[in-house]
């Protein structure tokens, strides 16, 4: 990393932790949420974007993380890590099983798959109610008791950051080079030794994963879970925050969701339209930006430097230097 | 008892040609702009608050109120496509696939949120095409039903007859088979795939306003639909109308016979729109290319 | 006695639907050959290929890689039994660099390291002359550029036996003599090659061996003077 970007990187540090301090109640507790969406979608990003399996069915894996974590949990007594951890596990074997079935469609039909798969999840989420309290809510013990959301915070920027460099190593590993390359050209990628197989049904078990982590973060801070969360209008709020930001990156896709979920939030007052809004952006982005909206800035960014260097190095070659 | 299923099964028929109408419309706009469309439940949502809103506000009659409401789903069709779908079309559009799955993702969110907010999210009741009900021997059946089961065949057989009498509909079978051959005997391609996605659009929302009575209206009433409508079309073999009209009578019946035999009527309703979906995800499993018609042809 | 053919066909069938595409090909290839695989067109000859690099399951019959069945085995299992194969239509990772298109192949075998793997992908990348364009997305390479970057691709497979299909097809006649020369060099390095191309004359400059292939069978096989007389291939070319 250049100098310029460790510097910036350590400021936001530096402004994450403080952030606390720096605002109300109201403001902390859209910030962990919009944390929990940043893993969300950033995850869905190196699903979708990177190694090119759009998967429509992600919601379901941060619901399935949620209800087992919280399940286990009021049911069982499990302590709230190991719930968690259950969660996780839960869904690295349902989406290694996902993308175990996924293997021959491609496109279009695995998007329907897991959108029905979703879907599926959450009827049977609601029909049996008697065991997750169906539409009504499951009650599900916090991580935390107090008055404050600054443990969520700290939590959450401690989940959010590891994920975050768990998918970056993934990214540059070799491992990402083999999902770019299944998603440019399946055929070709066997051809060249990929283990197509193993790595499609990687990508499942690893995204379903930190989604399922999640999930369980969720419930255990809101206190009350609904089968909503796996709905497919959550769905598209995540797929809307990373396109917005970027897909094929999954910093940018954090971005888009940590930007997204406060600009939502300071609309409140717009009440159901929000909603309009963030539909009407991603396809705005998607026909006018496809590689989303960050990427743009970049560009633009980079044009402005270009020509502001262009223009020093011309004054420099007039002065005869 | 038998009066009950065979009830049922009536009632099962009636919704399955709904839903075959719902996939022939589906099929037309796959076959020919060769994307998997999302949205169409949506139109099929909006069709029928179209029908609502011109018997409430301008005072339409139920039965014409069906016409407006396919014409408003047309344009509704043809607007989407134009500004979204152009791309598609385009050769300098990378990862078109991508590009369908996702467009039409966000402008299923889009519709379903925007009607949120123009309709509210309270169920609303079209008046009756016909009130009342029809009693013949020991079985009772809501006219609502009966007309909706008449039209939905009325618009199936005018489809059928559009496709293969009119030379609109015979070009867009050209289009359908093969857009380079079709453009090289001078059909213009953009003017198609605009009459193929409205086309579609129209007999999805006359479907939504057939259905208003019956079921009544709320914004998510497209979200099973959504996803049903390709079971069907996938189960009917991808390109193929007829394989599709098969295919949603088929799930109709199935359905509603899956609903009356659920042994716990607590569970039955909310499984039954599960129903749909695991066939949708066996389908995809065992046969992607269905039960009749031609072999996928890949998106790019 | 012959040695262990290196891969052979015994029996090979394949059908589409209705149609069978292959019937019956009995072909074996020893270590060592330059072999040109040649036929009208839908004599079979990619589904042939396709089917020796584990593309498609065969309908009947068995392969053998270097003595052991092979008939069953996934694209990427034959990639790591070293069988490197070129596309008729090129198949790239269109936004990857070239050098990451290298990469690809080089880091999926295994016991491969970041560094070696780019050694040895700069040195392939040299040899075909593409060594500039590095960094370069594969998609803005010329058409003649990205034929050169699937044999790349392939050759970091370090493997034993290369499958082309149509190398020369849309080709210009100054890159078609370089690949020829590539070809030649591989060849006396040791690698054993199995060409399919509709350019006969390039084939005869380069092929020691060549096969005919018509409807789905196999109806001539030898050198490329006994070929070319053989009437059974002249009239499966005329009757087309």
């Amino acid at each position: 990393m250049s100098r310029w970007s460790s510097a910036f990187a350590l400021v936001l540090a530096a402004l994450a932790l403080a952030f606390p301090f720096m605002v109300n109640a109201y403001w902390l507790s859209v910030g962990v949420l919009a944390m929990f969406y940043a893993i969300v979608a950033a995850s869905w990003a190196l699903l979708a974007g990177y190694a090119g399996q759009f998967s429509f069915g992600h919601m379901a894996f941060v619901s399935l993380g949620a209800y087992t974590s919280g399940l286990l949990v009021m049911t069982f007594g499990v302590p709230i890590p190991l719930g968690m951890a259950a969660g996780v596990l839960m869904c690295a074997i349902v989406g290694s099983g996902i993308g175990f079935v996924c293997l021959r469609m491609r496109g279009p039909y695995l998007a329907l798959f897991t959108v029905a798969f979703s879907e599926v999840l959450r009827i049977v989420i609601v029909s049996e109610n008697e065991v997750t309290g169906g539409s009504g809510g499951l009650e599900v013990t916090p991580l935390f008791h107090g008055a404050t959301d600054m443990p969520y915070h700290y939590l959450g920027l401690a989940l959010l950051g590891g994920s975050l460099a768990i998918m970056q190593l993934l990214v540059t590993s070799r491992w990402g080079l083999f999902f770019r390359a299944i998603r440019e050209n399946e055929d070709a990628a066997a051809a060249a030794g990929v283990k197509v197989v193993r790595f499609r049904i990687l990508a499942f078990a690893i995204t379903s994963s930190f989604a399922g982590l999640a999930g369980g973060f969720y419930g255990h801070y809101i206190g009350i879970l609904t089968p909503d969360i796996g709905s497919v209008d959550q769905m598209g709020l995540v797929v809307a925050m990373a396109v917005i930001g970027g897909a094929e990156s999954i910093i940018a896709a954090m971005i888009g969701a940590l930007g997204l979920e406060f600009l939502v939030e300071s609309l409140r007052s717009y009440g159901q339209w929000r909603l309009v809004l963030f539909g009407a952006l991603l396809l705005l982005t998607m026909r006018f930006a496809r590689n989303g909206l960050l990427a743009l800035a970049w560009q633009w960014l980079a044009q402005l430097n270009f020509t502001s260097l262009a223009r020093g190095r011309g004054r420099r070659a007039l002065r005869g230097g | 008892m038998t009066d009950y299923l065979l009830i049922q099964a009536f009632n099962g028929l009636v919704i399955g040609i709904i839903y075959a109408v719902i996939a022939a419309g589906l099929t037309v706009i796959f076959s020919i702009l060769k994307i998997v469309n999302f949205a169409h439940g949506e139109v099929y949502m909006m069709g029928g608050y179209f029908a609502y809103f011109a018997i409430a506000l301008a005072g339409v009659p139920p039965l014409p109120a069906v016409l407006v409401a396919m014409a408003l789903s047309f344009a509704l069709s043809v607007l989407v496509e134009r500004t979204l779908l152009t791309p598609l079309y385009s050769p300098t559009t990378e990862r078109k696939g991508d590009y369908g799955i996702l467009v039409t993702f966000g402008i299923s969110i889009f519709l379903r949120a925007l009607a949120l907010i123009i309709y509210g999210p309270y169920p609303l009741r079209p008046p009756s095409f016909w009130p009342g009900v029809a009693v013949v021997g020991g079985l009772v059946m809501a006219w609502d039903r009966v007309f909706a089961g008449g039209a939905g065949i009325a618009m199936l057989i005018g489809l059928v007859w559009f496709m293969n009498r009119t030379s609109w509909g015979e070009a867009l079978n050209a289009v359908s088979q093969s857009r380079e051959s079709a453009a090289i005997v001078g059909i213009n391609d953009q003017r198609f795939y605009m009459l193929a996605f409205g086309l579609g659009g129209a007999l999805a929302g006359g479907a939504g306003a057939l259905v208003g009575p019956i079921y009544s209206l709320s914004p998510s009433m497209g979200l099973l639909p959504d996803t049903q409508a390709f079971a069907i079309v996938i189960l009917g073999g991808m390109g193929s109308v007829a394989g599709s009209i098969l295919a949603g009578l088929m799930i109709g019946v199935l359905e509603s016979m899956f609903v009356a035999l659920f042994p716990d009527p607590s569970r039955s309703l909310t499984y039954a729109q599960a129903f749909s979906l695991l066939v949708l995800m066996l389908v995809l499993l065992i046969r992607p290319t269905g039960l009749f018609g031609r072999a996928h042809v890949a998106m790019e | 006695m012959d040695a262990l053919p290196l891969i052979e066909a015994r029996d090979l069938t394949k059908r589409f639907g209705g149609i069978l595409a292959v019937s019956n090909l009995n072909l074996a290839v020893q270590q060592g050959e330059l072999v040109g695989l040649i036929g009208p067109n839908g004599s079979g000859k990619t589904t042939t290929i396709n089917m020796l690099t584990g593309h498609l399951a065969p309908a009947a019959g068995h392969i053998f890689l270097r003595g052991r069945r092979a008939d069953g085995h996934s694209p990427s299992e034959f990639a790591a039994l070293r069988v490197g194969r070129t596309f008729q239509i090129t198949q790239l990772f269109s936004r990857m660099s070239v050098l990451e298109n290298m990469l690809v192949p080089g880091l999926a075998r295994p016991h491969s390291h970041w560094t070696a793997a780019t050694r040895t992908a700069r040195r392939h990348l040299e040899f075909l002359g593409l060594a500039a364009l590095e960094t370069l997305r594969a998609k803005n390479l010329s058409g003649g550029q990205q034929k050169l970057l699937e044999l790349g691709r392939a050759l970091m497979l370090d493997p034993e036996i290369l499958f082309l299909d149509e190398p020369f097809a849309g080709v210009n006649p100054f890159l078609r003599d370089q690949i020829i020369e590539l070809v030649r060099k591989l060849h006396a390095d040791g690698r054993t090659f199995v060409i399919v191309d509709h350019d006969i004359e390039a084939l005869q400059r380069l092929v020691q061996r060549m096969v005919v292939m018509s409807r789905g069978e196999k109806i001539a096989d030898g050198t490329v003077t006994e070929v070319r007389e053989d009437q059974e291939v002249l009239r499966a070319y005329a009757g087309v």
